[in-house]
């Protein structure tokens, strides 16, 4: 078995780059855990650090800027396997840009370790102040100072349930261990690295304490890795009642039904109902609804169509009923009343002048969440264009069926009242 | 009707999740977002895998770490998700890594109108990938399509090994209506282009078919590479040399050679007719009916439904060149898939019928075909 991770390729870094002496560290504590290094996913970001593919014998993936944490929880999720190790590489720009996908993969615990190597600075770029820069810290050609404290990353990770989140230093006694108990560890593990930039930044180890002045830490949480295996699911046609045309219809033309009432008031499923039924009447028919981004305020639309032919444009511009239940209802849909809509309102609301109106004590009959299906359930008494048994058939296959096929029969049963107002 | 049929009651979003699943679609990721809300409730059910992103930039790295592993996922958004999500599709699309993005278009510019259809987006995918590459673009135009598109996607993103957008609306995913699933043909699965010779195996040499073998990331027979960033055959960065830039071309070469395994459209031609009708996904209906109110009324028209958005295929061009005027019919304010076919200055035997907000009705359909057949 080939042991080493790495290539006898020659490091790309300047002499001197905190980064040579992590590839390296990395390469020894995988060879020590007899890691294969094709059972190894190395995903790297972008910046100096992300030079490293071009090294490795393992597998190599290199995306985007701040994002590999990301794309590693999408590998270690679809590895789903304990034998693999994903390990992602990145900056202390890629971690600052992809903040919430360390935060993401520390709160899921994912099997995966994550190396960020902190240099204090965006290297690439010339040596700007990264979100992990210690107060006062400048790079050497760049004129902004930091003055505002780093984000602690061990400490964020912790926080968010890491198994491990650890900071070392290059050079300190620990170093190689800890690569040794990160990659060992199950579920999340974050090492920060803080390494020299000669090229920018601080140019000796020894150095590196005295600037970065935030502690090695090693934080753990006792937690199992979050893992995903794949589930057996049904298919979700098969699981659709068959409708069997079992009810007949006198509907000649298609006929355009708006349904107006208010959020949460069972409008929606009134429509379906009403479709429903008349699809079991052997017509074509469907349904949309509109209403605002809200679920529980507002109005809420329902629109039917019925037809004997195949429906194809499915817009209803001045419908043939109108069916409104409240008034948030009504103010949504009345300048869409055509002069031969037939109306049918709750008893509580004023009727829009000039336009014969037919009112029931809708709210009252099925109460807030049934006034809908009870105007609808009175309408269809009044015709013959479907049968209240379709309404009620429909209705008998919700998992409230026994209230709303009650609801059907009080609402079909009353009088109509009949107002003519002048026009 | 026959007697098989199979009449139930049902929206486009239920088969578009079913159809992807059968096309072995085994993991959908996502963050919820109207008008794509059904799609992800469906999906929680169906999918073997089914995971909430915190975000779409995580939705579509978490989908394009999955797709490195072998497996095909899916997602849906709208238009702020989909914005979220474009460097990490830019990414996909250069690894060559297959994903099916259900992007349902709503009102815009910005957050616009989360509850109002809209058909405002397809320039902004043809402009999707940096360098003006073709990133394959289905749309629906009823629930046949729903089916059968959504397979041939996920088939269209194994085989050619890119993310794939299923282009659709608020009106085709939220509206349902009774529907015989007899109608709809069996789902054939595509494959991943595989990797069977035991020489070395470079994960971008691609052969005859412009797409290379794949591998999954994490096997213990070869190393795989994939790279974001512009690369050799070996998946290493290599900045200007004439194999990765020969490999950044065949990105475009691959879809737009093989644009015939993957063209769809609905031409239905009237002998005679001097005026076509060219529409796509949410307002297709009403074309259809205009159409057919047309010539109840002894008009000459034809329609053209496109179902492949980007590229355009070719005979579509040839369509077009049989007719003396084209009315494009499109749910937005600039004619998007006229600009796309003809540019910003169009000629005159072009025209648009374009609206916002509301549906385009067949009466508008019908008087601006009536104004073309006077201006011809
Ligand atoms: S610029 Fe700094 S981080 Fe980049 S390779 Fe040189 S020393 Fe290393």
């Amino acid at each position: 078995m080939q042991t080493s991770i790495l290539n006898d390729k020659k490091a790309p870094y300047c002499p001197g780059c905190g980064h040579t002496v992590i590839t390296h560290t990395i390469d020894k504590a995988l060879a020590a855990l007899e890691i294969n290094p094709l059972d190894v996913v190395a995903v790297s970001d972008i910046g100096c650090c992300g030079l490293v593919d071009g090294l490795l014998n393992c597998h190599t993936v290199h995306g985007l800027h701040g994002r590999s944490v990301a794309l590693a929880t999408g590998i270690a999720y679809g590895l789903n396997h304990p034998g693999k190790k994903v390990l992602v590489i990145q900056g202390d720009g890629g971690a600052t840009i992809g903040l919430q996908h360390l935060m993401e993969a520390a709160r899921q615990n994912l099997d995966l370790t994550l190396i960020v190597q902190n240099n204090l600075l965006y290297g690439m770029t010339g040596g700007q102040i990264s979100g992990l820069s210690p107060m006062q810290f400048k790079g050497e050609r760049m004129p902004e100072v930091q003055d505002v404290p780093g984000f602690d990353i061990c400490e964020l990770a912790h926080r968010a349930g890491a198994s491990l989140a650890a900071r070392t230093f290059v050079g300190d006694s620990n170093f190689n261990e800890l690569f040794r108990r990160a990659f060992q560890t199950e579920g999340f593990s974050l090492l920060e690295i803080v390494e020299p930039c000669p090229s920018h930044g601080i140019k000796k180890v020894l150095d590196l304490h005295r600037t970065a002045d935030y502690p090695a830490v090693e934080l753990r949480n006792e937690r199992p890795p979050h893992r995903t295996a794949p589930r057996e699911t049904t298919s979700l046609l098969d699981s659709l009642p068959l409708i069997r045309a079992r009810f007949s219809s006198n509907l000649r033309q298609r006929l355009e039904i708006v349904i107006a009432g208010s959020a949460g008031e069972g409008v929606q499923s009134c429509g379906d109902l009403l479709a429903y039924a008349g699809a079991t009447s052997g017509l074509y028919t469907t349904k949309k609804g509109a209403y605002p981004v809200t679920v529980g305020s507002g109005f809420s639309i329902a629109e039917v169509i019925l037809s004997r032919d195949r429906i194809c444009y499915t817009g209803i511009a001045a419908p043939g009923v109108m069916i409104i239940v409240s008034q948030d209802g009504y103010d949504a849909v009345k300048s869409r009343l055509g002069k031969d809509t037939y109306l049918l309102m709750d008893a509580s609301l004023a009727p829009p002048p000039g336009h014969c109106v037919i009112s029931g004590d809708f709210r009252k009959i099925g109460g807030k969440k049934g006034a809908a299906l009870a105007a609808v359930a009175f309408w269809i008494g009044q015709t013959d264009l479907i049968s209240i048994k379709a309404l009620e058939a429909a209705a008998g296959m919700h998992r409230h069926g026994d209230k709303l096929v009650a609801n059907i029969e009080s609402a079909s049963r009353i009088s109509k009242r009949e107002i003519m107002l002048e026009g | 009707m026959h007697q098989d049929r199979k009449l139930v009651f049902c929206d486009g979003s239920r088969i578009m999740i079913e159809a992807l699943a059968g096309a072995g679609a085994s993991v959908y990721i996502g963050y919820p977002i109207t008008p794509a809300n059904w799609l992800y409730a469906y999906a929680s059910q169906r999918f073997p895998t089914f995971l909430a992103a915190p975000d779409e930039i995580s939705a579509l790295q978490w989908a394009a770490g999955f797709s490195s592993t072998g497996q095909l996922p899916v997602t849906a958004t709208s238009f702020p998700g989909f914005a979220l999500m474009l460097e990490s599709l830019n990414m996909a699309f250069m690894m060559e890594l297959p994903l099916v993005i259900i992007l349902a278009q709503r009102l815009g510019p910005s957050t616009g109108s989360a509850t109002t259809g809209a058909q405002g987006d397809l320039l902004l995918l043809r402009g999707a990938i940096s360098g003006g590459h073709p990133l394959p673009v289905l749309c629906p135009a009823d629930f046949i399509d729903c089916w059968h598109l959504a397979a041939r996607a996920a088939v269209t993103a194994r085989e050619l090994r890119t993310p794939v957008v299923l282009l659709t609306s608020k009106e085709m995913i939220m509206t349902s209506r009774s529907f015989d699933l007899s109608l709809l043909p069996p789902i054939v699965q595509g494959q991943l282009p595989s990797f069977e010779n035991n020489g070395s195996y470079l994960p971008y040499r691609a052969g005859e078919s412009r797409v290379p073998p794949f591998l999954p990331v994490g096997n213990t027979r070869h190393q795989v590479r994939l790279n974001a960033s512009t690369h050799d055959h070996s998946g290493l960065i290599r900045k200007d040399s004439p194999e990765s830039l020969a490999n950044t071309m065949r990105l475009r070469e691959k879809i737009e050679q093989r644009v015939a395994e993957f063209t769809f459209y609905h031409y239905d031609a009237e002998g005679e007719a001097d005026t076509l009708v060219v529409t796509y996904g949410i307002s297709s209906d009403a074309a259809r009916e205009a159409v057919s109110n047309l010539r109840a009324r002894g008009e000459k028209v034809s329609l053209l439904i496109l179902k492949t958005l980007i590229p355009i295929p070719p005979p579509v061009f040839q369509i077009f060149e049989q007719y003396a005027q084209l009315l494009f019919v499109e749910e937005n304010l600039n004619g998007q898939l006229k600009e796309l076919c003809f540019g910003q200055r169009s000629p005159s035997a072009l025209r648009s019928l374009n609206k916002i907000g509301k549906m385009i009705t067949p009466e508008e359909i019908v008087e601006e075909v009536m104004l073309c057949k006077q201006v011809f």
